[in-house]
């Protein structure tokens, strides 16, 4: 784990760290790191990745319209809304 | 030295449900801005997933069509990045076991037969849409068409010309809007196309740098961009003029070149990984059978079945233009027995009454059965041609009986040769300056004649014995 | 110090307090986070209709950690709750311990409204995974959180429960109502006889932490103990610090400034407005979380640490499975000390992620945990009328 590593992380979460706080996260990572390694203890290959511990299948609903709130009471938290549209600073397109 | 094109596709089509993939919001195409929006897919906290049923179906509909093999346990997984017209800042997207695999599209071109092997077909959502606008100077966002189903259709690098990849688009086309994956319209965005473009000496083995054009959505875009890129590819190559980088590139077809977009170091960054909120998809063989008994024919081998009710091949391939008219037609040939009328009757009237209300033939919606119907009464002489017309006309707003709806309207073909007598002589007697004219030798007024009959009577005559009692009278 | 984040004026009906990860619409819920503050939800959760059905009232929402991801919530941005000696507590757990509060509602991401009942006194249970609906919670790290109570009683805790457990269509993890219907008052359990204590465990806690164990012990009259190894119970910890910390990151990316919540002042392109809102509104430990989690799922650390970690989800799964063919629970600390400061969580900003040594082998295999006496119980699945039976037998509740 380097800066560079970090700096890019940064980038491609939206975060902007300090210089104090990036000396603390890459302790915690470091830290991380040694705790990951740990895992190699144990032998994965023939086991199957579990990502639902309650498994079920095929949880799934037809195909039907309901439509509950209006567009103005989903605005109404917007930072910036302009005619029914949410509104951010112009795409350079 | 000559070169050869390699190009694979990835094609993204909206498909046709009512509602959207993970959250019950209208899917429909059009609408205000954001009126077809939920707290899910506007990305308000809260809110979990439910997949739509209809969209697994539709997915394994595509893959059947395109013979692929039908994943029976297929998965969901997210797909991370920012941009305003994605509001969860993910997108829920199959990465580790989509749908479909390994499947075959047939293509025809001037070179001959081909198979296109088809990848994957995975399902996902889709984004929102930005407006760019001048007046605020800013972005604007809606997100109708987010969460959206879509499936996309990724092929293995297998197209060599513009000429191929025209084919196979046109041909995926024709396959997704006849099994009703999809209306697939390019104008309307429901189908896209990302164009992986490499360029290499004939013969090599080894794969040129290759180039990505996103969001293709016009057939002529798309034919004009890639004689384009294989132009700048081979005179990169052979003239050194620029060295090529594998890139995502933008099209502007005004201009006809293509651009390198500015992307983010961290573009590409996907971090896909499970969607915990999402359970797997088991498709279990009575599923799979459902589907497989919906499939329709493809368009060649319903055109070949309708030859041989005795369409002309013109007929048979105007028919199998849109799965609507071919379902019309099969149920309105079930019901008179009469497959070249049944032809008839949807390629030209029906087709002029849905160009008179600017609708596609894929909006065909009439009953086939009715239509049947009232090509039978046209058949047996009982409803005269014009008064068919308008009773078709009818049909496209309301569901009828044509024989109901013709007895209630006196449509149906008078036998009642009393009542033709009666008219003939009330028309003669209220007009006897052309009987005059016509014992005189003009005959020319008969036609005159004839139709003020023709209208007393509002078309519901046999013409032959109105003709035949005409006469007489005149006589 | 700020316990409440929002007060209900009018309370019908038994108070119940949930904490400010639970969504109301006719109160503000912002985790804990800079970045929701004020955020007014469209809509309620699920358990909140079932509630008030069984006439519990709502009467207000509690502080908590930024995204409930911390110890015990020094990372709200309302700041941190202490009681009078200066030890870190949990807000609701506090409330109910005031007696303000029936129960406090809570989302156990990785444990820290358990630990927060274990500092105040209380019993808590966080159910089986699938058996309360996670609709309308603020979500962090959805395979593994749980809607949890806490109560001065198992019986208070039981009642709460029994009220909130119930099938969901609105959430697609949600289990078939015959299997909800275990943690119902009135379903059938078997008595728990037999509790392994998981050695690993208890040996690196605080000597003021095994005396609780041991106590524990003596008051489990007719329960038999025995000491088992559990050295594969300490990889939940790493395995669900990935898992969770790539969650997390996931579902904090739609809180980016522009739908709704906190925007930066100050911004001229789409970027500078991600960048500078996040930046702005969120914690130090949600931002670590958020590097850290991210990086377990990019290209090159997949398959090495996120698939890894999914795969000893499964091993740890199975060793519960083996335990449990002997064991009717096992019994571990639910922190290493039995309280904690400021000065704890200022020297070591990461202590969550240290002290999910004794939470995540329930919060990574979606396993009951009840705490009781300070200590923590985990479970078979669908055995919290077990756990509460126990714990109201440990507690000398009715006697």
């Amino acid at each position: 784990m380097d800066r560079e590593i970090l700096r890019r992380l940064e980038s491609l979460n939206q975060l902007r760290l300090t210089e104090e706080e990036k000396e603390k996260v890459l302790s915690f990572f470091e830290m991380q790191d040694k705790e990951i390694t740990r895992l190699g203890d144990i032998d994965t290959e023939k086991v199957e990745r579990m990502v639902h511990v309650m498994p079920m299948n095929n949880v799934i609903r037809e195909d039907v319209v309901n439509k509950v709130f209006t567009r103005d009471e989903l605005q109404a938290a917007a930072p910036e809304a302009y005619d029914g549209y949410w509104q951010v600073p112009r795409l350079v397109e | 030295m000559k070169y050869e094109t390699v190009i694979g596709l990835e094609v993204h089509v909206e498909m046709a449900t009512e509602s959207k993939i993970f959250c019950s919001c209208s899917a429909k195409f059009g609408g205000e801005q954001n009126d077809h929006v939920c707290p899910a897919c506007c990305g308000m906290p809260g809110m979990l997933p439910i997949v739509n049923k209809h969209v697994v179906d539709l997915g394994m509909t595509a893959g059947m069509m395109l013979n692929c093999d039908i994943n029976r346990t297929t998965t969901f997984d997210k797909k991370s990045y920012y941009y305003p017209d994605l509001p969860n800042a993910y997108q829920t997207t199959q990465w580790f076991a989509p749908v479909c695999v390994n499947g075959t599209v047939d293509i025809k071109t001037s070179k001959g037969e081909k198979k296109v092997r088809i990848k994957q077909i995975h399902m996902e959502e889709d984004a929102g849409k930005l407006v760019h606008d001048d007046w605020t100077d800013s972005t604007l966002v809606d997100f109708n068409r987010t969460s959206v189903p879509l499936i996309e259709i990724v092929s293995q690098p297998d197209l060599s010309s513009a000429e191929e990849v025209i084919a196979y688009l046109e041909r995926l086309r024709s396959l997704l809007r006849f099994a009703k994956v999809s209306d697939c319209r390019w104008e309307q965005g429901s189908m896209r196309c990302d164009v992986n473009l490499s360029v290499r000496p004939e013969g090599s083995d080894v794969l040129g740098v290759r180039t990505e054009m996103k969001n293709m959505n016009s057939l002529s875009a798309i034919e004009r961009a890639i004689e384009y890129e294989t132009a700048r590819h081979i005179d990169a190559i052979e003239n050194g003029t620029e060295v090529l980088v594998q890139e995502t590139r933008r099209w502007d077809d005004i201009k006809g070149k293509s651009y390198a977009m500015r992307t983010k170091e961290t573009a590409g960054d996907y971090r896909y990984f499970p969607d915990p909120n999402v359970m797997p998809v088991v498709i279990d063989d009575e599923w799979y059978n459902r589907i497989k008994e919906t499939l329709p024919d493809l368009p060649e081998v319903k055109a070949q079945k309708f030859i041989e009710l005795g369409l002309t091949e013109y007929d048979a391939d105007q028919l199998i233009q849109s799965r609507a008219l071919c379902d019309v037609f099969e149920a309105a040939y079930k019901t008179s027995g009469l497959a070249k009328e049944s032809a008839n009757w949807i390629i030209t009237d029906c087709m002029t009454i849905l160009n008179k209300k600017q609708m596609t033939a894929d909006m065909l919606s009439i009953s086939g059965k009715a239509l049947g119907e009232l090509i039978k009464l046209v058949a047996e002489e009982k409803v005269n041609r014009g008064n068919a017309k308008r009773i078709l006309a009818v049909m496209f707003d309301e569901d009828i009986n044509p024989q109901e709806y013709a007895e209630k309207n006196g449509l149906i073909v008078s036998n009642d040769t009393g009542k033709l007598e009666e008219v003939v002589k009330a028309v003669c007697a209220a007009d006897p300056k052309s009987v005059e004219d016509y014992k005189n030798g003009k005959e020319k007024v008969f036609m005159a004649l004839f139709g003020q009959c023709m209208k007393q009577l509002q078309g519901n005559c046999n013409p032959q014995a109105l003709k035949e009692a005409l006469l007489k009278e005149l006589q | 110090m700020k316990l409440y984040t929002a007060k209900s004026e009018n309370v019908s009906g038994k108070p119940v307090v949930l904490d400010d990860t639970i969504l109301t619409k006719d109160m503000p819920t912002a985790a804990g986070s800079k970045m929701l503050d004020g955020y007014m939800s469209l809509f309620d959760a699920e358990i909140i209709s079932k509630l008030k059905d069984a006439g519990f009232g709502i009467c207000g929402k509690a502080n908590v950690g930024e995204m409930a991801i911390d110890l015990l919530g020094e990372t709200s941005y309302y700041g941190e709750c202490t009681d009078e000696s200066g030890k870190l507590v949990g807000a609701s757990a506090e409330i109910v311990k005031n007696g303000e509060a029936v129960a406090a509602i809570s989302m156990d991401v990785c444990g820290s409204s358990a630990r927060a009942a274990a500092m105040s006194g209380l019993v808590y249970i966080k159910p089986t995974y699938g058996t309360v609906s996670r609709f309308g919670t603020i979500p962090a790290a959805c395979s593994g959180e749980c809607v949890a109570v806490s109560a001065k009683t198992a019986s208070e805790c039981r009642e709460v429960l029994s009220a909130i457990a119930g099938h969901d269509d609105k959430d697609g993890t949600s289990l078939p109502e015959d299997k909800c219907a275990l943690l119902k008052a009135d379903a059938p359990r078997s008595e728990i006889k037999k509790i392994a204590i998981a050695k690993a465990l208890v040996d690196s806690a605080s000597d003021e932490v095994k005396a609780l164990i041991e106590s524990f012990k003596a008051n489990a009259d007719g329960v038999e103990f025995a000491p088992i190894d559990a050295n594969e119970l300490t990889y939940a910890q790493a395995a669900w610090n990935i898992l969770m910390s790539a969650e997390v990151c996931n579902n904090v990316s739609k809180y980016d400034g522009v739908k709704y919540g906190y925007r930066a002042a100050e911004f001229s392109n789409i970027d500078e407005l991600y960048t500078n809102s996040r930046t702005e509104a969120f914690g130090y430990l949600l931002k670590s979380t958020i590097l850290f989690g991210s990086e377990t799922l990019s290209e090159d650390n997949y398959m090495k640490v996120y698939d890894k970690a999914l795969r000893v989800r499964r091993v740890i799964v199975e060793y519960f499975d083996k335990l449990f063919a002997d064991f009717d629970a096992v019994l571990m600390p639910v922190s290493s000390k039995t309280a904690y400061t400021k000065a704890d969580t200022d020297a070591n900003t990461y202590i969550a992620y240290d002290e999910s040594i004794y939470t995540a082998p329930a919060s990574i295999t979606g396993l009951p945990r009840a705490v009781v006496g300070g200590v923590q119980l985990v479970g078979k699945a669908f055995s919290e009328n077990s756990l509460l039976d126990l714990a109201t037998k440990v507690r000398k509740e009715g006697k």
